[in-house]
């Protein structure tokens, strides 16, 4: 220590130049920094979409997730493989190992896919990756608003489609656009079946018909004179007249053109997805996705600047709308955080004038504040964590802390400045100061960084989202205990100089009198402490007692504290989320929508609506026709009437609602669904998964397993996933009916699925732009079960079957969607535990289910749910915090040398404690992670305190003033260290107390825990350590020994 | 989660203070947590009923104002007819009885050509004059019944034989609509049903009787034919037309006859729902006869309840609520 202070004061310049050269790293880190709302709690996830038109749940599962989950099984780094197959739709979620990176674990599923491609047969569809990006990469919505309303939503659709999307795609960082809602442009060639008859031609040799006149092909080229002529020859069908004019066959002589059989026109495309606004129109929307690691503010910038750009191009009348930006998300939360930020230093700056009483030592305290921010900067992209509220969160908390090493020092400096013989260089004197609080600096520092280790083994969404705290509030004590050691002593001797009195009246150094004459706060402060302090030391059981109320105050408040997941960050965009019946149809949940629509712009704060159902594109969402997003367009703040914040307003909206028949309704915000969704966790505390084969077995043993479960005491919200309700137009081909008239099972569904479905027969190109030609029966024809039996097939020798005599058509029941989890089906059974602990449900639950439910061989339960991963978590803090509690121990121990002493300090825990509970209890908060991590914070906080004050009653103490003297002055002499570290941390806290900006509920339980948890563990430190310090002194005998 | 952090403190205030019994105590302490956690995270609140007590739940009300909002339509109980019937495809033909062809008596070269086809002609007028090759004297040739000439097979200066139709006369004022039978709907089909013809909206709607059924099924195209007389007074109904026809297979009034659209699936029976003082209830009913727009009541809806026509759909999901709302999670 000495060797570094004297090397540190003997090459001053080369400190300063170092100090600069760091500052200007953390000032150009800063700059590169990706600016994000939050953390990014997203899984390491590649998803496989394959969307294949018109199939079932079961055919999907069978032809398509199937192979795609068989070809990624045994991939590096595989965490698990989860697959829903849905109607017309596959998705696969291959989830890695948290860290993995994105793009290795991109590059090793596409190497597979190409196997699972070959496995899939020809025309289910191709499956691929969705966008590289994460939960938070939706970082723009958009409508178009027809001002003129003369354009249809198949145009408007088109215009996305061709224009919007292929413009926006170009702006760095964007990575996808995906559009919904509209009709994505087709020719429908709408066949009506009674002219087949008539002309007696198939539907089937009109698809190939059409497919056959329409094609463009090259021919090399011709040689002439010397040129080469290029050979083309062109026959693409360009318009609805070439395709009318397609001649399907002729008789004698007499053309018989596609119009006689057919209605050619244009139509939309079948769809899953629809966008609405107001409750009055449906509308075209986009949105915009996000490269994962990018800068979203700087993103969000560049696509506006691309929108504004794009809607000059557009036809006139045509207005790209954003409803929904991350941007002012980014910015909101940004702000709070920063203003914590600059109020926290205003403060802590105050604090230092009121107590220094001077400008110069103040100074170099304030110094420390931007160089740890800094320094924290250069750690952070490093470790490549992007600047949001969490990460800056970390840096408003650590403000007081990072302050607390220099203060201790520039404090040391001051005293002694004063006490200094006139005729000792300045230089000497600073050095002797820093020298003496070095090693306690050092390892008070570090054990505040110590402390936070546990956070580092947090995992899933609580580690990513409280990881960044814990790096940059590590890394900002880093730095600021770098600034206390090396730049400290620099800037303490630069500027500091000894009081005027001083240099004027010689030979009067070490007065007490003198020195505390000098700052009037301290000296009333201590008017006020020295008779207390005083009071205790003489009765020692009487600081005992003090400590014991204290504690068993907290021990009382301690359970009645009730506890909660970490606060939902609000995001400041309401999404009212719909879930409607499984079996509904998009029409119909497209007008239920509106109708709740309709109900919400009759509140007066409430602007616009913009509802997304179902899903558009593949990329984003993955939702069902059942469900609804309600973006929900609010006035500015400051207009409104009826509520005066997010939650009040959330209630008027929930009362103006009202209860909308056959249909669930609650709140979300954006970011908060998606990464729910991709996480796809179970939100009760127990999740019992049964895996099988046959889904009417599992459906069954599952309602099984919920009636034996909720007789296990202690169950509740006992529940069963749905997994069917989605009724099916099921067609059963008559093996016996098809062989009498010699016709193949494919015959008859090439048939059922031109007819009912439509197959697509070829393109028709606009310039680029391509759009499938959709043949098609007229909906008269195929729209209820009646027509369908009705329908012909053609047998060979030129007769024709309706389709009830060669299958059977029945309406069943099937399933909703099949989810699978590596490669196995399984249904999830949820419940939450009440009034017992969960080890002993489980065990009983599973005994019950031993006993009363008989699983057919190949069927499997298995638990989990939250109580896993809390049991995971909770064993690995078993071993972390023992682990960092010893780790402590030992720096104090080496740091004293004392046991006793060592103990002294750990008494602190229990009473920042107290202070942290009582205020949160007062508060009405609740025990949450962001809480917890206050706690943590506090623990270093207090240990620091403890060991400042224990240093110099050590001190004191070798300098052979009696125990009861030395505790009295040296509690006197410390107040103002203890103080000025307590307030300094704790004046710090207070404007992330008080903030109601974006953001503000996470911070706030981990200012009010600290803060209070300071106010009693100051207490302890200033009147029960002196008092009791008698019994946990150092032995005078062994230090002398060892010195 | 809190759980995790809980037990970091947890575990300091144990290993320091041996704080044990409190700490303990505060861990177990489960319920005041979980209730907590409950009211903290809405939508929980919504999956959190259990399945039993259906009876007393099976009700849902709605509003006079929102049964408007929501397009739900009452209607009461009552009789009514019901007509059911088969489709068929099939063609227009010429009634075989009113149809004549017309042969020279001898063979001889034609002289002259009186009419064309598309003309109308009446029985004996003379149709052409034709030179015999026996006897080098005209003669005419004359239509045998009222009609129109639809062929004609001779020009003047042919030489024509005596096995050749010149000419086929049809009388068109009825012509006949054959239908083809497929397997499946023949028992439906009687002589004396009747039978509404239709070939494409551009042509008016003519009804007529079933008047014969064949015997036998044809063998190549597996299907019975099934004739329908009808009168052709415009001769818009040519023959060569594609005609789909609706038979009438039954006429039925029914005590209560209710739409399609009032019919619901619920817990695997199918519903109407009926509008008691306490709410919408469903009714299990058993079904009748149907068509494709309405269906007979057998069982369980009386003559005179008030039930819900249109819109049973949102009912339904009302009462279904609790169980979809929990299987959103994917």
């Amino acid at each position: 220590m000495q060797k570094i202070i004297k090397f540190v004061l003997t090459n001053k310049l080369l400190m300063l130049v170092l100090g600069l050269l760091t500052l200007a790293g953390g000032w150009f880190s800063y700059r590169q920094l990706p600016i994000d709302a939050f953390p990014d709690v997203s899984p390491s996830l590649v998803q496989v979409f394959t969307e294949t038109e018109g199939l079932a749940p079961e055919e999907i599962e069978k032809y398509v997730t199937f192979p795609v989950e068989v070809a990624m099984n045994g991939l590096p780094q595989l965490e698990k493989i989860r697959s829903i197959s849905n109607f017309g739709l596959s998705v696969v979620n291959i989830y890695f190992e948290d860290g993995t990176d994105i793009y290795f674990a991109r590059q090793l599923v596409n190497e597979r896919l190409q196997e699972a491609r070959e496995q899939i047969p020809e025309g289910f569809g191709d499956p691929r990756m969705g966008p590289i990006s994460t939960g938070m990469g939706l970082v723009l919505f958009y409508y178009l608003d027809d001002t003129t309303g003369q354009y249809s939503l198949t145009e408007l659709r088109t215009i996305q489609d061709w224009l919007i999307k292929y413009q926006l795609q170009t702006v760095p960082g964007v990575t996808e656009v995906l559009g919904i809602g509209g009709w994505e442009k087709q020719y429908h060639v709408v066949i009506n079946p009674d002219a087949l008859l008539r002309y007696n031609v198939t539907i089937n040799e009109v698809i190939d018909r059409i497919k056959a006149n329409n094609l463009n092909v090259g021919a090399q080229f011709i040689e002439k004179n010397s040129e080469e002529f290029i050979v083309r020859s062109v026959g693409l069908a360009k318009n609805i007249e070439d395709i009318e004019s397609i001649i399907i066959k002729a008789e004698d002589g007499i053309p018989i053109f596609l119009k006689e059989l057919a209605d050619v026109k244009i139509g939309g495309a079948v769809r899953r997805g629809v966008q609405t606004r107001n409750g009055i129109e449906e509308v075209v929307a986009g949105m915009v996705i996000k490269l994962y690691g990018s800068n979203s503010s700087t993103v969000i910038s560049s696509v506006e600047k691309k929108l504004d750009e794009i809607n000059k191009m557009l036809p006139p009348g045509i207005k790209i709308v954003p409803y929904y930006q991350q941007k002012s998300l980014v910015e909101a939360s940004v702000q709070t955080v920063t203003d914590a930020l600059m109020q926290g230093i205003f403060l802590v700056a105050l604090i230092l004038l009121i107590f220094m009483g001077s400008f110069r030592p103040s100074l170099v305290v304030a110094i420390s504040i931007p160089f740890s921010i800094l320094f924290a900067m250069i750690g952070m992209r490093y470790f490549g964590i992007s600047v949001n509220l969490m990460s800056f969160g970390g840096l408003a908390i650590a403000i007081g802390m990072m302050v607390d090493g220099t203060i201790v020092m520039v404090e040391n400096v001051d005293r002694l400045l004063r006490k200094s013989k006139p005729g000792e260089p300045r230089i000497h004197i600073v050095a002797r100061a820093c020298i003496e609080v070095a090693r306690p600096i050092l390892f008070a520092i570090f054990i505040i960084i110590v402390v936070f280790l546990p956070l580092f083994t947090l995992q899933g969404v609580e580690g990513k989202t409280f990881k960044p705290l814990a790096f940059t509030v590590s890394l900002a004590m880093l730095g600021s205990l770098i600034f206390a050691i090396f730049l400290a002593p620099v800037f303490a001797d630069l500027l500091m100089r000894r009081p005027k009195s001083k240099r004027l009246k010689s030979g009067n150094a070490g007065n007490e009198n003198a020195e505390s004459k000098e700052n009037i706060v301290i000296r009333l402060l201590q008017k006020v402490y020295v008779p207390v302090v005083t009071f205790f030391v003489k009765r020692r059981y009487m600081a005992v007692a003090l400590a014991v109320v204290l504690i068993l105050i907290g021990a009382l408040v301690f359970p009645r504290l009730g506890s909660e997941f970490t606060p939902t960050l609000q995001e400041g965009t309401i999404v009212l989320r719909l879930t409607m019946a499984p079996s509904i149809s998009l029409n119909e949940s497209t007008r239920i929508t509106q109708i709740v629509e309709r109900r919400l712009m009759k509140i007066p704060e409430v602007t616009g609506t913009v509802t997304r159902i179902g899903r558009g594109e593949v990329g984003a969402h993955t939702d069902p026709i059942n469900s609804g997003e309600m973006y929900i367009l609010l006035k500015p703040r400051e207009e409104w009437r009826t509520a005066r914040t997010q939650q009040d307003l959330e209630k008027v909206i929930r009362d103006a609602v009202g209860n909308i028949p056959g249909v669930l309704e609650n709140f979300t915000q954006p970011i908060q669904m998606t990464v729910d969704e991709l996480l796809e966790g179970v939100r009760a505390e127990l999740a019992i998964k049964l895996f099988g084969d046959d889904l009417d077995v599992l459906k069954e043993k599952a309602d099984e397993i919920v009636k034996v479960i909720n007789q296990v005491p202690g169950a509740a919200d006992v529940q069963a996933d749905q997994i069917s309700g989605t009724p099916q137009l099921l067609i059963k081909v008559d093996r016996h009916a098809i062989a009498r008239y010699g016709l193949n099972v494919e015959d008859v569904q090439h048939v059922v699925r031109a007819a009912i479905g439509g197959e697509t027969a070829g393109q028709i190109f606009e310039g680029v732009r391509r759009f499938d030609i959709l043949v098609r029966y007229d909906p008269e024809f195929r729209s209820n079960i009646e027509a369908v039996r009705e329908i012909l097939v053609s047998v060979p020798g030129g007769i024709k079957v309706p389709l009830s005599q060669l299958a059977s058509i029945e309406e069943v029941v099937g399933p909703r969607q099949i989810t699978r989890e590596n490669s196995q089906r399984f249904i999830t059974i949820q419940s939450n535990v009440v009034d017992r602990d969960i080890g002993s449900f489980v065990a009983d639950g599973q005994k019950a289910i031993a006993e009363n439910v008989a699983l057919p061989p190949g069927y499997l339960v298995t638990w989990g749910g939250q109580f896993r991963l809390q049991q995971e978590a909770n064993k690995r803090l078993m071993v972390v915090v023992p682990i960092t509690l010893l780790i402590i121990f030992l720096l104090l121990f080496s740091s004293f040398n004392s046991l006793k002493n060592t103990l002294l300090i750990l008494l602190n825990i229990p009473l920042a404690l107290v202070g942290g509970v009582v205020a949160l209890w007062i508060s009405g908060q609740n025990l949450s992670v962001p809480s917890s991590v206050g706690f943590i914070a506090l623990f270093g906080i207090a240990l620091e305190n403890g060991m400042v004050l224990v240093t110099y009653l050590n001190q004191l103490l070798k300098d052979g003033v009696p125990m009861d003297e030395t505790s009295v002055k040296g509690a006197t002499l410390r107040l103002r260290p203890v103080l000025m570290t307590a307030l300094t941390t704790a004046l710090g806290l207070i404007p992330l107390l008080f903030s109601t900006g974006t953001g503000s509920e996470v911070q706030r339980p981990l200012a009010t825990v600290v803060i209070g948890g300071l106010v009693t563990s100051t207490i302890l430190t200033l009147l029960v350590i002196p008092a009791i310090y008698k019994w946990f002194a150092i032995d005078l005998r062994v230090e002398r020994r060892l010195d | 989660m809190n759980e995790k952090l809980k037990i970091v403190f947890f575990n300091m205030l144990v290993i320091l203070l041996l704080f044990s019994a409190v700490s303990i105590q505060g861990c177990s302490d489960q319920s005041g947590d979980n209730e907590k956690t409950r009211v903290g995270n809405p939508g929980h609140e919504e999956e959190g009923h259990d399945e039993n007590g259906h009876e007393e739940d099976e009700v849902v009300q709605l509003s006079p104002d929102e049964l408007k909002e929501f397009g739900i339509e009452l209607a009461t109980a009552g009789p009514g007819q019901l007509k059911v019937h088969v489709d068929l495809t099939g063609e227009i033909v010429i009634d075989p009885d009113r149809l004549a062809h017309i042969i020279p008596r001898f063979p001889g070269i034609v002289k002259e050509v009186r009419k064309k086809i598309g003309d109308k002609v009446k029985k004996d007028e003379v149709l052409a004059i034709i030179e015999s090759n026996e006897s080098l004297v005209p003669y005419e040739v004359k239509s045998l019944a009222d009609g129109t000439v639809i062929e004609m097979h001779l020009s003047l200066g042919e030489v024509i034989n005596d096995a050749t139709h010149a000419f086929v006369v049809a009388d068109l004022s009825h012509v006949w609509a054959n239908l083809n039978i497929y397997q499946k709907d023949l028992q439906y089909i009687r002589v004396g049903q009747e039978a509404v013809i239709t070939a494409g909206p551009e042509m008016p709607r003519a009804v007529g009787r079933i008047s014969y059924i064949s015997p036998v099924v044809e063998e190549d195209t597996r299907t019975a034919l099934a004739r329908v007389v009808i009168s052709n007074p415009d001769g818009r109904w040519r023959p060569g037309l594609f005609v789909r026809a609706e038979v009438v297979k039954e006429r039925a009034n029914v005590d209560v006859l209710v739409p399609k659209t009032a019919l619901e699936t619920f817990e695997n029976q199918t519903v109407v729902f009926v509008q008691t003082p306490e709410g919408f209830r469903p009714q299990p009913v058993v079904i009748g006869r149907r068509n494709a727009e309405k269906v007979e009541i057998i069982a369980g809806l009386r003559k005179g309840q008030e039930y819900v026509a249109k819109g049973g759909f949102t009912i339904r999901s009302e009462l279904q609520k609790k169980a979809f709302g929990g299987g959103h999670g994917h």
